[in-house]
Parts: C-alpha cells; structure tokens; sequence
C-alpha cells in the first residue's frame, strides 16, 4: 500500500485532526484527504490548517517574511505588543498580521517560484516541510534575522556582478545583458534597504547604463545639484570634514611666520572648509596675517556668478573677526584650463596649495597629447608653494582593464556604503548616497576624458609627486589628534585613522578610504621664472 | 558642591529672621556681585536653570561673561585674549556652549567612559582641552559662515535654515 492508500484509509475512519496520521505517514499527503482535513504535520506542530488552506497560508508567510525582511522597523512592535488569539489558527494569525502591516501590494508574491504545477502533492509537501522551520523563524523574536534564502541570493548576486563585468570587459554583449536580467531578479529576492543589496543594485544599475546607453553620456548633473550633493554628502559623514580639518590645520602650521598669506583652492564649492583656517589664523599667536584665497570653481549655468557669492560670504566672515581678507574667484570647467597668470600670486606673499579630490581627475590618459597632471603639477611647483595639500580617495580605479577597476569599485563602495547606513538622519543619508551613486557611475559606465573618476591609491600619488619634484612633509600630531577628536565625535564606532608614513588616512574598520597628504615643491626655481608662464615649458 | 549652592542661595533668599536674634534681612538680588559670583561657579545646566527663576536672573544669565567663564575656565594654558572678540563675533560664548562644547564635552566624556576611563576624567579632558577648544571654536566658526549663508538665501541650500553641520553633534551616540 502506497503512502496515498494509507491516509485515505484513515481519513475515512476519523473527520477530527489527529496527530497519529501525521506521523504514520510521512508524506503530508494533501492529495488524499479531503480538502477540510486539518494537516496532519502542522497539527503536530500544534497549528491547525485545513489542507485546502495550506497554499494559501504558505503564500501569506512567505508574504509576511518579505514584508518583515524589507521593512523591519514597522514590524518592531510585534515583537511586543501584540496579543495573539487563537494562534493555532495560523491562516486568520498570518493574515492578521498583514492587515495590521498594510503590506504595499499583494502581487509582489513570486508566483514564479513554484514553477509549473504539476502535482499538488508534491508541491504542498514541499511546502510545508519549509513551513515549519520558517514559521518558527517568522515568530517575532529576532527580526533582523536574514533568511537564507537571502543570504545564497546576495552571494549569487556578487558572483553574477563579477561574471557580468567580465563578459562586458570581454565584449560579450548578449550574455551580460541576460546576466543582468538575472541580477535585476535576484534583487527582488535580497534586502535593497541596505547592506550587499543596496551597493548590488548601484551596480547593476551602472552596469545596464554602460550596456544599454551611448558610450560617453556621463551622469553628470548640473553645478547646482552637484553642490547639493556635496554639501550633504559633507554633512552625512566625517570623511569631507576630516579633509577639510587635516588639510586647514597643514596650512596653519605651513603659514607659520608669515604675513602675507595666499590660499589656491582647486575647489571651492561653498567653501565650507575656509572659515575653520580663518578663525584658526584669528587666533593665532602673534595675530592673523593678510588672508587672499583663490577659488577655482566650474562656471555657473544660470549667469549667476557663485564664486563671488561666496566671496562675499567668506569676507563678512573675515571681517567679524578682523582678519585682513581678499577673495578672488576664478571660474574654469577644467582644472587644467587654469593658467598660473588667473591666479595673481604675488611673490612676496606664502602660497598654500589646496586639492581636495580633483587631482585625479587629470589622469585622462590621452596619448595624443600629455598628460594633464604633469602640466599641473609643473606649474604648481613654479609658483613654490610653501605647501601643497592633497587629499584623494585610497582605492586604485585608474586601472586599464576593466574588470580590475569593477572589482575595487565594488569593494570600495560597499564599505563606504557601509559606513554610511551609521547616519541617522534620512535625508543627508538618501542624498550623500546620490553623489556617490554619480561617482560609482562614473567609474563603472564612462571610458575615456569622460571618465575623470582615477582615483588612486595613496602609493601611486608618492610616486607620482616625488618623481615631478615635491617632497613629503608630515602631518603631525596636531592634525591627528584633531582627526581622532573629530571623529570621536561621530555617532558610529567604525571610523579609524591612521598615520601612514606622515600621511593620514581616515578609513572604516581598518579599509583606509580616503587618504590626506601635504607635500612641499623641493628644489626652488628660478624665482624670476616663478610666476611668468613660461611658453617653452614643454614637455 | 552644586547643591550645597543651591540651598545656600534658597536659605539666603527666605527671610530667616529669628524672633530672638535681630539678623538683617539678606536678599540675594541687592547684592548683585556677589549672585554673579555664585553664578560663575555653576555649571550649564544649573545655569540653564537659574535663567528660568526670575526675570532678573535671566537678564543676568544672558550676560556672555559667565558663560565665558564656564566654557573656558578650566583650561589650563590661559587663552590668548583675542578669543573673546572672536568669539563674541561668531554669536557668543552662550551659544558655543550650547552649540558646541556642551555636545562635544558629553560625546567625549560619555566616549571615554566606555573606554574605560571614568576616574580620569578630569586630568584626560585637560590633556585633550587646547584641541578640544580649537576644534569647538573651528566648528563654531562654521556654524556661524552657515547661518551666513541661509540668512542671505545663498548657496541653494536644501531644507530648513537651522539644518547646519553641527547636526551630527546632537544626535545620539549610536553605542
């Protein structure tokens, strides 16, 4: 007698749930009884379903999990206060749950996991023998619990990410475009809120945009919104204000004994790192010098001209505390269309250097002409600055092949991602993760003198500015205990920094992210060539 | 010490007048330097409090040379004297209290503590303190340059006016 005999035989003898039928057979057996039974595992488990039910039951708990895994924070008060009645009941139980829920939508169950239906038996069976652990998960006790569903479908989705770049790197149009079919549907399956699915989905949706959209078509916002952008991006995390911190207090100590004094700053944005330098040489002893800063900033869309808005700003500021202080802008898309003569340097006057994050942006690699960077830096070094701050992103996305590039841009990413979900409020958070979101774009989907997103590590700067004449200087204890005072201040335990070799680093969990250097031109040229631009400076 | 000058001041204040003794009536607010003196000796939040007990003492609590003198008295190197005008211009000592020193002192002592170092309190925060008032001053500074910038309507600004970059300063330590 098969399994299905067996039950048939006793379900005719008794109509009430018991639990001796589900241990006699080990089959749920759905098919044999009669669609009121009670089933007879879940009875063992002390749940009473009806065997027509049990289908629908699986699809609401399986609805209640997604609903719990994506939205944990309205669930947090089941975990307390909720009285359950009845609670064998499990059908009215799940679906009271829902209600109270008000899940978004119902059509998002994944009627496609079940597959063709072929036999209900087995189906159901399968069903339920997942039920029991799974409902015993679902008890709200422990709701950050990922299931393991999730967890095989977030490692199934790095896997398929590297697969994708490296059919894209190898030319293989149509296998990525359905791997990233696959990735669109593994992302249903995983938590997009945060952690691996969060950075997944910035990724797949830069892989589609190199796929699918004209090569060369950057996702390069306006200057408003990239301000925008900046400014919470500067307010969600410490790594903007660490820069500015390190880089104001090398200026300060590099100023040290002169009067006259002059700031380049390579971006000004709205110039948020300037008032700290201002106060600081407020207060210093012996009193505050002659202040003139140089902003260098792109030009505004809509005729208004922000870099003397900002000026301005920047002057009332100096003047309230009675720091002599002269502010000129100086407008170009491109750091490499600026020419020393823009920027006035008078040669009486001490010249701090300030580059937060554009260097690499000259590292397009053009071999029809040279290369940006060292016509910069040529010129930086002739105005002999007393010093040169620099600080750039530690991660190397200035490699040729592509899949390198993805692969660091994917590890670099997810722990910036990481350090980010420490920030409390939303809004800064939704919008720092937009300009990140344009950087991943950038380095992922653009090729060529659209991609200006090089960054490179720290050891590739050294190189780069020893070999065209500036020595390292070191930032000293000052500038790190600041940076760990800063930091302390933080709300998230993760952040560390670092001093490399004079050199600090602000990282997350030791994966130094961002790395801030000061660097001195080494022999002095020839004064009197220092600040004409020499027109057979040729390389 | 706290509250032994809080009785004393409520003591001073009734008039306790023995029907035996003849004992001059004493009210605290005929002898207004010796009230600042008290009050210099308070800490913010008791301050906080004596703003609320009169009108008087709130016009007395306003003035910036307490708070001056709760913000930095305890550090040891005496500040250089240029301070107070920078300070004075960038919005006060009260508001760099409560803007800056009074979060900065709690997340770093409240840091320390975790890390174990509830007795030293006093002897590592004066290690720490010329960095600490630096860092407070630089951050106070940028408080200031962005109220500039939203009270001109400048810079495109998302959100509120009050939403500086000291916000992270007031949210709580995620321990």
């Amino acid at each position: 007698m098969g399994p299905y005999d067996s039950s048939t035989s006793s379900s005719a003898i008794s109509s009430s749930p018991s639990s001796s039928t589900s241990s006699s057979s080990s089959s749920s057996s759905c098919a044999g009884k009669s669609p009121d039974q009670i089933d007879g595992l879940l009875a063992g488990a002390g749940y009473r379903v009806r065997s027509s039910e049990l289908r629908h039951v699986a699809q609401r708990l399986e609805h209640l999990e997604t609903v719990m895994v994506n939205a944990p924070s309205q669930i947090s008060h089941l975990g307390n206060d909720v009285v359950h009645h009845n609670p064998s009941d499990l059908g009215t139980w799940v679906d009271s749950l829902l209600s109270d829920l008000n899940p978004p939508e119902y059509s998002d169950l994944r009627y496609d996991d079940f597959g063709p239906i072929l036999d209900p038996s087995t189906i159901t069976r399968a069903w339920t023998e997942h039920l029991i652990p799974e409902q015993q998960r679902i008890i709200p006790q422990h709701l950050s619990v990922a299931t393991e569903m999730e967890e095989d479908s977030s490692i199934r989705l790095v896997h398929v990410l590297m697969t994708c770049a490296e059919c894209v790197q190898g030319g293989e149009f149509s296998l990525a475009c359905s791997l990233i079919d696959e990735m669109q549907h593994l992302l249903t399956r995983v938590n997009v809120g945060c952690g691996i699915g969060k950075v997944a989905g910035y990724f797949v949706d830069a892989l589609s945009r190199r796929l699918f959209t004209p090569q060369g078509v950057a996702l390069v916002g306006s200057t408003i919104e990239n301000e925008i952008l900046y400014n919470h991006f500067y307010e969600a995390s410490p790594y903007l204000k660490f820069a500015h911190f390190t880089a104001n207090q090398a200026i300060l100590e590099g100023f040290d004994g002169h009067d006259c004094v002059h700031v380049i700053d390579f971006n000004l944005m709205h110039g948020l790192q300037w008032p700290a330098l201002i106060q600081a040489l407020a207060l210093r002893p012996g009193g505050p010098p002659v202040l003139r800063l140089t902003g260098i900033g792109p030009p505004s869309p809509d005729g208004r001209d922000s870099l003397r808005e900002i000026g301005v700003r920047l002057t009332e500021l100096a003047r309230s505390v009675n720091v002599r202080f002269a502010f000129q802008g100086v407008t170009a898309s491109r750091l490499e269309d600026v020419k020393p003569l823009m920027l006035q340097v008078d040669p009486k006057e001490a010249v701090a250097i300030n580059s937060i994050m554009q260097l690499h942006r000259l590292l397009v690699s053009d071999p029809t002409r040279t290369s940006p960077i060292n016509n910069v830096l040529d010129w930086i070094r002739n105005l002999n600055p007393k010093i040169m701050t620099v600080v750039e992103q530690e991660v190397d996305h200035n490699q040729p092949e592509f899949l390198a590039r993805f692969t660091e841009a994917l590890y670099y990413y997810s722990t910036m991602f990481d350090s980010l979900e420490t920030c409390s409020a939303q809004f800064e958070k939704a919008f720092a993760e937009m300009y990140i979101q344009k950087e991943i774009c950038n380095v992922v989907c653009c090729e060529g003198s659209v991609r200006v997103e090089r960054h490179e590590p720290l050891a590739k700067w050294r190189a780069r500015l020893n070999g065209a004449g500036f020595k390292p200087l070191h930032l000293g204890s000052n500038s790190f205990k600041q940076a760990s005072m800063l930091l302390t201040l933080f709300s998230a335990e993760g952040y560390c920094v670092e001093e490399n070799d004079g050199c600090l680093t602000l990282g997350w969990h030791s994966r130094p992210l961002i790395a801030a250097s000061a660097w001195k031109a080494v022999s002095e040229p020839n004064p009197s060539l220092g600040l004409i631009s020499h027109p057979n400076n040729v390389l | 010490m706290v509250q032994l000058l809080e009785i004393g001041l409520a003591n001073v204040e009734l008039n306790l007048v023995s029907d035996k003794e003849k004992r001059l009536k004493f009210c605290i607010n005929d002898h207004m330097d010796i009230l600042i003196e008290i009050l210099q000796r308070l800490d913010g939040r008791s301050l906080g409090s004596a703003a609320c007990v009169c009108r008087l003492w709130q016009h007395i609590t306003q003035s910036d040379m307490l708070w001056e003198h709760l913000c930095f008295h305890h550090v040891s190197p005496r500040l250089p004297s240029g301070v107070r005008p920078v300070v004075a211009a960038l919005g006060g000592y009260r508001r760099l209290y409560m803007l800056c020193l009074r979060p900065v002192l709690s997340r770093l002592g409240l840091a320390r503590q975790l890390s174990g170092g509830g007795g030293h309190q006093e002897v590592v925060r004066r290690v720490w303190t010329r960095h600490l008032v630096e860092l407070s001053l630089s951050l106070f500074c940028v408080d200031y340059y962005e109220r500039l910038g939203s009270g001109g309507g400048g810079g495109g600004r998302v959100g509120d006016a009050s939403a500086s970059s000291l916000m992270f300063l007031c949210k709580p330590v995620n321990v």
